[in-house]
C-alpha cells in the first residue's frame, strides 16, 4: 500500500476525538486531529455534567488537572406540575473525594484540556479546519479527508469520524440510513450568573461541592425534560425538548425555560441571577434505535456521530460514551494497523469492544428509556399523580382522618384518567430499564 | 527583506489570545509587497514565549522567517519600537498594524519610523504597491483622505479593513509547527518602560461647562431642575421584536418626536 | 501644559479645541496656514508657527525646540497620532497616548478600544495625546484670544513621504452633522440590505441615517455617514442605536443627545449603559418590525 500522510485522521476534537487521538499517539501512530472551531471545545455546548471515570485508565489521577467547576455530591430528581414539586434527593460524601463520580464543567475548558492531552502525547491538532469530504480508493474504501483549506487533502489509512451529532463524515461514508426528526431532541441552555456564596447557600453545598437536578414535567406541554446544575459561580438551566412536540406546540424554547425558572420550586434557586449565555444544540436521543453502522472500509464512527448518547429527560449523558467509544476506536485502529488490515473486517473489533464496555450495554438496557420517559403519560400525567398523592398525604385537613395511601393513589389515578394497566406496564418498563 | 510586526496579546491561555485584525492585514500587505518585489517576509514580535503561537500562524500563512524578541508583557511603546528597530534595520518595508489588540494607540509604528530615521505612512486604508514605491491612502478626520507616495525604506501601518489575511494551507499549517524561530534578547524590564495593567472599566469623563451668561437664579433653576422637565431616567427591558418596536415607538411619542 | 495642534490648510483637527481647553488656553498652532480665526469661541494664548506642507518627521523636528512646558498635549487625531511619538522621542519624554484626561500629575488613558481605563501618575516631563470628543468644550461668545507668530528653526536630514493630495469629504451627503434625529446602525445589523431598511425607517421618523466605522469600512454605507472621531461629529436631540456597542471612538462623536434608544443583544455594552431606553433584542428583527409599522 502506498505511503499515507498519516496513519489516522480523526475528525472533530470533542471528547470522542481527543480520546481516540490520545490512544493512537501513545501507540506511536501518526495521527492528525482536525477541528472546525478556533480551539477544541469552542463551540461545544451540553448540559453541564461529565462522568469522567472512564478516563481512569487513559489519564490516571485525571481529577487533579481536569478543569472542572464543581464535583456533583448531590443528585436530585424533581417531578414538576404547574405549582407542585416532588424531589428525590441523593447525597454522597464519597462523590466529593477522589476518584469522584460526576462533575460540572464547561466544554470549552474540558474539551480544550482533553485535546491538549492528545497534543502533548504527540497528536497533531489543527483547528479552524473543516472536513468537507472523504477521499476514496478506487474500490470505495475511505482513503483520507478533504478539508476547506488550500492544499487540504490528507491521506490516511483510517479515518475516525468524531464530528458529533448528525455526523457529516458518517453520512458521507454512507453509514447512516434515513434520519427521522422524531429521533432528535433539542437542548437549550442558559447560563445564569450568581455569586458563589449565594449558590452555596441556596443549594446547601460547600467548597467545590455541586448539585445536579434533573426535572421531569414542567416543560409547558412539550414532551421533554429539564435540568439545573451548579457551576462555580453560575447555574446551568436548560430544557431538552422533543423536536416534533416542540414544532406541534408552536412554543419557543426560551418561553419554556422561562417557565421552569418561574416555577415555585425553582424560582428561589435562580432568582436574581443574570443570564450570561444562551445556546442550543440538537441531540440524538433515541439511543440504539438510530445508531448508524459503526465501521466501514477504512472508517470508524465514535461518540455522538454514532448516536452514542443518552438524552431521555432525566438522563443526559454523552461525554462519557463519547470518551469510551473514542478510546475503543483508537484501540481498534492500533490493532488493525498492526495487523495491516484496515478494511471493515479488520476494524470489526470495534463493535466487540463497545459491546463489552458499558457503552452498548447501557444503551441496550436503556433502549426503551427515551420512549418511556418522553411518553405523554410520563410527561404530563405521572408527575401530577405522584405529586397529588404526596400532597394528599401531607395535607393536614383534620378532623377528617387521613385516607390510606392506596385510596389516595386510586382516587388520583381515576381523577387523571390513567388506566391501571398503563400504569403497571410503564412501571414494569421503568423497572427493567432503570432498576 | 520586509518586516511585519505582530503583537500577540494574551488573555488567559492561548484560546483567548491572538493578534489584532490590523496585524493580520499587515501580514497580507507585507506578503503582497514581497510578491511584487520578489523578496521575503520576516515576522517579528516583542513578547514572552507564548507569542510564538502567533509567529507560527504567520509562518503558516507565508512568512519566511520569524523573530521573537524576548520581553515581558506591558513594555512601553517606545521600548517596543527600539527592540523592533534592532531587527528591522535592513528592511525595505516595515508593515505594522494600525492598532494592537490591547493598547491600540498606534504609537509603535511612529516610534519605529523615528528610531530608524525613515518615512512613515500610518493609519492606511489603501495600499497599492509598485516596485519600490507605494501609493497609500490615509484616513484623516472629518471624512477627508490623504494620498501619499512612499518610497523604501519606510514604515507603513494599516487598518484591519485593508486586506484579509490569506488562509494557510493545511500542509503549511503542519510544517509551521516545527519551523525555527529566531530568539533575540530584548530590553530589560524597568519600571520606566512598563505600562500599568490595572485596567478599570470605562466610564465617561464628567464634562464641565461654564455657567451661561444671565441671572444667577436662572442658573440655579436650571441646575436644580425646579422648572420640571423630563427627569433623567434609564430603562432596560428585554422584549421580543414586535413588543420592542412598539415600546420604542411609544417612547418616541412620549418624548414628543412623533406627531400624534 | 501646552497644547500642540497640527493644522492643515488652516483646518483645526478633531479634538483641537478640546486639547487647547485642557491646557487652559496655552497653545501652539503649527502647520500649513495656522490661523487664530479657526478657533471661534475658544479663549487662549496662541502661538502660530508656519511649517508648510504636512511632513511628520520634519514638523516634529521643527517643533521640539519650541516646547517650553513639561506637559505637551496633542489631539489623538490622525495627524496628532502621527506626530506625538516622534516629538516624544526628540524630547526624550515618555508618551501617554489616547488619554481621556491630562493633568500635570496624572493621566487617565483609554485602552482596548474604549473598554477600559488606566490611571497613571506622572512624574516629570511628558507628551500626551487627548482622545477627541471625550472632554467637550464650551464655546464662549466673548472668548479672549491673543496670537503671536513665531518662526520655526530650519531642520535638515528628515525623511517623509510625499503628500500627493488631500481629498475633501463629499459635502453633498454631509448632512448628518446638522441632523436633530439620527438612526444609527452597527455591526449588530447583519447585511448591507439592513441599511436600506434603516434609511426607510429613518426617513419616516424624520431622522438621518448614521453608522459605525465597522459598517462604513465594509462599504455598506458611505463614509460620510460614519459617526465618530474619524467620521462626522454630530449633536442630535434623539439618537437611536441599533446593534452598536458604543466604542469610545463612536460615542465621542455623538454630542449630547437628549434621548438615546439602544437595541442590542448585550445588555452590558457601553451604548446600552448610555441609553434612556435600552432594549435587549435582536436589532434585525426589531428593524423589520419598525419598518412594518412605519410603512403600515
Ligand atoms: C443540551 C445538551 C445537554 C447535554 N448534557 C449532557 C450532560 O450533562 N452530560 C453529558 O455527558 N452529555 C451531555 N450531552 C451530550 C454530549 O454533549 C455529547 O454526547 C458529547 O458532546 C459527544 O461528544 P463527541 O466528541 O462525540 O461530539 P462533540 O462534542 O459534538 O464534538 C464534535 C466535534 O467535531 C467538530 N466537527 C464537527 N464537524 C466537523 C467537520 N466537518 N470538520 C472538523 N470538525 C468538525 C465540532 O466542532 C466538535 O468540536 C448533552 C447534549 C446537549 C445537546
Ligand atoms: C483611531 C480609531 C478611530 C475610530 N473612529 C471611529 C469612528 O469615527 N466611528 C466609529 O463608529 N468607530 C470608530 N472606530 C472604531 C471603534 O473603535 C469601534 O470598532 C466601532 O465603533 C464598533 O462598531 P460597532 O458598534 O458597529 O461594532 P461592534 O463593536 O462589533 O458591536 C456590535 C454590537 O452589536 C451587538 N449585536 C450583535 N448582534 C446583534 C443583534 N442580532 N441584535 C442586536 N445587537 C447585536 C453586539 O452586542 C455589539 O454590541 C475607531 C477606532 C480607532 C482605533
Ligand atoms: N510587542 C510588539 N511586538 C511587535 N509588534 C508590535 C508590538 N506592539 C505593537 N506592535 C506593532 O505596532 C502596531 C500598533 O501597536 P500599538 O501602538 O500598540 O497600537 C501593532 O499593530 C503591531 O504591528
Amino acid at each position: 500500500m502506498a505511503e499515507t500522510d498519516y496513519d489516522v485522521v480523526v475528525v472533530g476534537a470533542g471528547p470522542a476525538g481527543a480520546c481516540a487521538a490520545t490512544v493512537l499517539a501513545r501507540a506511536g501512530r501518526s495521527v492528525l486531529l482536525l477541528e472546525r472551531g478556533p480551539f477544541a471545545g469552542s463551540k461545544n455546548m451540553y448540559g453541564g455534567v461529565v462522568y469522567p471515570r472512564i478516563l481512569d485508565g487513559l489519564h490516571p489521577q485525571w481529577w487533579e488537572e481536569a478543569p472542572i467547576q464543581r464535583w456533583v455530591t448531590r443528585r436530585s430528581t424533581m417531578m414538576l406540575t404547574d405549582d407542585q414539586a416532588l424531589t428525590v434527593d441523593y447525597r454522597s460524601g464519597s462523590w466529593g473525594r477522589p476518584p469522584y463520580n460526576g462533575a460540572t464543567a464547561f466544554r470549552p475548558d474540558f474539551d480544550h484540556w482533553l485535546a491538549g492531552k492528545a497534543e502533548h502525547d504527540g497528536a497533531d491538532l489543527v483547528t479552524s479546519t473543516t472536513v468537507v469530504g472523504l477521499l476514496r480508493h478506487p474500490d470505495g474504501a475511505v482513503a483520507g479527508v478533504r478539508t476547506d483549506r488550500p492544499d487540504g487533502d490528507i491521506t490516511a489509512r483510517v479515518v475516525i469520524a468524531c464530528d458529533g451529532v448528525n455526523s457529516f463524515v458518517a453520512k458521507e461514508a454512507g453509514l447512516y440510513g434515513a434520519v427521522d426528526a422524531s429521533h432528535f431532541t433539542l437542548g437549550v441552555k442558559e447560563v445564569v450568573a450568581l455569586p458563589k456564596e449565594v449558590i452555596d447557600e441556596r443549594f446547601n453545598v460547600r467548597g467545590r461541592e455541586g448539585v445536579d437536578i434533573e426535572i421531569v414535567g414542567g416543560t409547558g406541554g412539550v414532551n421533554g425534560g429539564a435540568f439545573l446544575y451548579t457551576n462555580l459561580d453560575t447555574l446551568s438551566v436548560g430544557v431538552v425538548l422533543k423536536l416534533p412536540a416542540l414544532a406541534a406546540q408552536q412554543q419557543r424554547p426560551e418561553t419554556i425555560i422561562a417557565g421552569i425558572k418561574a416555577h415555585p420550586a425553582i424560582a428561589p434557586l435562580v432568582e436574581g441571577g443574570e443570564v450570561k449565555e444562551y445556546s442550543a444544540h440538537v441531540i440524538p436521543e433515541a439511543g440504539m434505535a438510530m445508531m448508524p453502522k459503526m465501521t466501514g472500509d477504512g472508517i470508524l464512527v465514535a461518540g455522538d456521530a454514532a448516536a452514542l448518547c443518552l438524552a431521555a429527560g432525566i438522563w443526559l449523558e454523552g461525554v462519557n460514551f463519547a470518551m469510551a467509544s473514542g478510546i475503543a476506536a483508537g484501540e481498534t485502529s492500533v490493532e488493525a494497523l498492526r495487523a495491516d488490515d484496515t478494511s471493515e473486517a479488520g476494524l470489526a473489533g470495534y463493535r466487540r469492544r463497545l459491546e463489552s464496555t458499558f457503552v452498548l450495554r447501557d444503551h441496550r438496557k436503556l433502549r426503551r428509556a427515551p420512549e418511556l420517559v418522553l411518553s405523554d403519560r410520563v410527561q404530563h400525567l405521572y408527575p401530577k399523580l405522584v405529586t397529588n398523592t404526596v400532597e394528599a398525604m401531607f395535607r393536614v385537613d383534620n378532623p377528617t382522618p387521613k385516607p390510606g395511601l392506596r385510596r389516595i393513589v386510586t382516587a388520583e389515578r381515576k381523577r387523571l384518567g390513567i388506566r391501571r394497566r398503563d400504569l403497571l406496564r410503564d412501571g414494569l418498563t421503568g423497572w427493567r430499564t432503570f432498576g | 527583506m520586509i518586516v511585519v510586526c505582530w503583537k500577540w496579546v494574551t488573555a488567559g491561555d492561548e484560546r483567548w489570545s491572538g493578534v489584532s485584525d490590523a496585524d493580520r492585514a499587515a501580514l497580507e500587505v507585507g506578503l503582497r509587497l514581497a510578491e511584487t518585489s520578489s523578496t521575503s517576509v520576516t515576522v517579528a514580535t516583542v513578547g514572552p514565549p507564548a507569542a510564538e503561537h502567533g509567529l507560527r500562524e504567520a509562518i503558516a500563512a507565508g512568512a519566511a522567517d520569524a523573530i521573537r524578541i524576548e520581553a515581558p508583557d506591558g513594555l512601553a511603546s517606545d521600548a517596543v519600537a527600539v527592540a523592533l528597530a534592532a531587527v528591522a534595520a535592513d528592511a525595505s518595508w516595515i508593515v505594522c498594524g494600525d492598532a494592537s489588540a490591547d493598547r491600540g494607540t498606534g504609537a509603535v509604528p511612529a516610534f519605529l519610523a523615528a528610531e530608524l530615521g525613515v518615512a512613515q505612512a500610518l493609519g492606511l486604508i489603501g495600499v497599492t504597491p509598485d516596485e519600490r514605491t507605494v501609493r497609500a491612502t490615509r484616513r484623516l478626520d472629518g471624512g477627508r483622505r490623504e494620498i501619499l507616495d512612499v518610497t523604501t525604506p519606510a514604515v507603513l501601518s494599516v487598518e484591519g479593513s485593508v486586506a484579509r489575511l490569506r488562509r494557510a494551507s493545511l500542509r503549511a499549517e503542519l510544517t509551521a509547527r516545527s519551523a525555527a524561530i529566531l530568539q533575540v534578547a530584548g530590553p530589560p524590564a524597568t519600571a520606566a518602560h512598563a505600562e500599568s495593567h490595572d485596567v478599570q472599566p470605562y466610564r465617561p469623563r464628567a464634562r464641565a461647562f461654564a455657567a451661561p451668561a444671565g441671572v444667577a437664579l436662572d442658573r440655579v433653576r436650571l441646575l436644580t431642575d425646579v422648572a420640571g422637565g423630563p427627569a433623567p431616567h434609564a430603562e432596560l427591558v428585554v422584549l421580543d421584536p414586535p413588543a420592542a418596536a412598539e415600546r420604542i415607538l411609544a417612547a418616541l411619542a412620549e418624548w414628543g418626536y412623533l406627531s400624534p | 501644559m501646552l497644547a500642540m495642534i497640527p493644522i492643515r490648510d488652516g483646518v483645526v483637527p478633531a479634538g483641537g479645541a478640546e486639547t487647547i481647553a485642557e491646557c487652559a488656553g496655552r497653545a501652539l498652532l503649527a502647520g500649513s496656514s495656522p490661523q487664530a480665526d479657526a478657533l471661534d469661541g475658544i479663549s487662549g494664548d496662541l502661538r502660530l508657527v508656519e511649517l508648510g506642507e504636512y511632513a511628520p518627521a520634519r514638523w516634529a523636528a521643527a517643533l521640539a525646540p519650541l516646547v517650553d512646558d513639561p506637559v505637551v498635549v496633542l489631539p489623538a487625531s490622525p495627524d496628532g497620532r502621527d506626530l506625538a511619538p516622534r516629538l516624544a522621542r526628540l524630547l526624550g519624554r515618555p508618551l501617554f497616548a489616547g488619554a481621556m484626561l491630562v493633568r500635570p500629575d496624572a493621566v487617565r488613558l483609554v485602552r482596548g478600544g474604549g473598554r477600559g481605563l488606566v490611571d497613571v501618575p506622572v512624574t516629570g516631563a511628558i507628551v500626551a495625546t487627548l482622545q477627541p470628543g471625550v472632554r467637550g468644550v464650551d464655546v464662549e461668545p466673548d472668548a479672549r484670544r491673543t496670537a503671536t507668530v513665531e518662526e520655526a528653526a530650519d531642520t535638515t536630514g528628515t525623511v517623509d513621504a510625499t503628500v500627493v493630495e488631500v481629498l475633501p469629504p463629499d459635502v453633498a451627503t454631509m448632512d448628518l452633522a446638522e441632523s436633530a434625529r439620527i438612526l444609527g446602525g452597527g455591526a449588530g445589523l447583519d447585511a448591507a440590505d439592513r441599511f436600506r431598511q434603516l434609511a426607510v425607517v429613518a426617513r419616516s421618523l424624520g431622522a438621518s441615517m448614521g453608522a459605525t466605522r465597522v459598517i462604513t469600512d465594509r462599504g455598506w454605507v458611505e463614509h460620510q455617514r460614519q459617526i465618530g472621531t474619524t467620521g462626522v461629529v454630530v449633536d442630535p436631540a434623539l439618537y437611536i442605536a441599533l446593534g452598536i456597542s458604543g466604542a469610545v471612538q463612536h460615542t465621542a462623536g455623538l454630542g449630547t443627545p437628549d434621548h438615546i434608544v439602544s437595541v442590542n443583544t448585550d445588555p452590558h455594552c457601553p451604548m446600552m449603559q448610555m441609553a434612556d431606553l435600552a432594549v435587549v433584542a435582536d436589532a434585525n428583527a426589531v428593524l423589520d418590525e419598525l419598518e412594518a409599522r412605519v410603512r403600515g
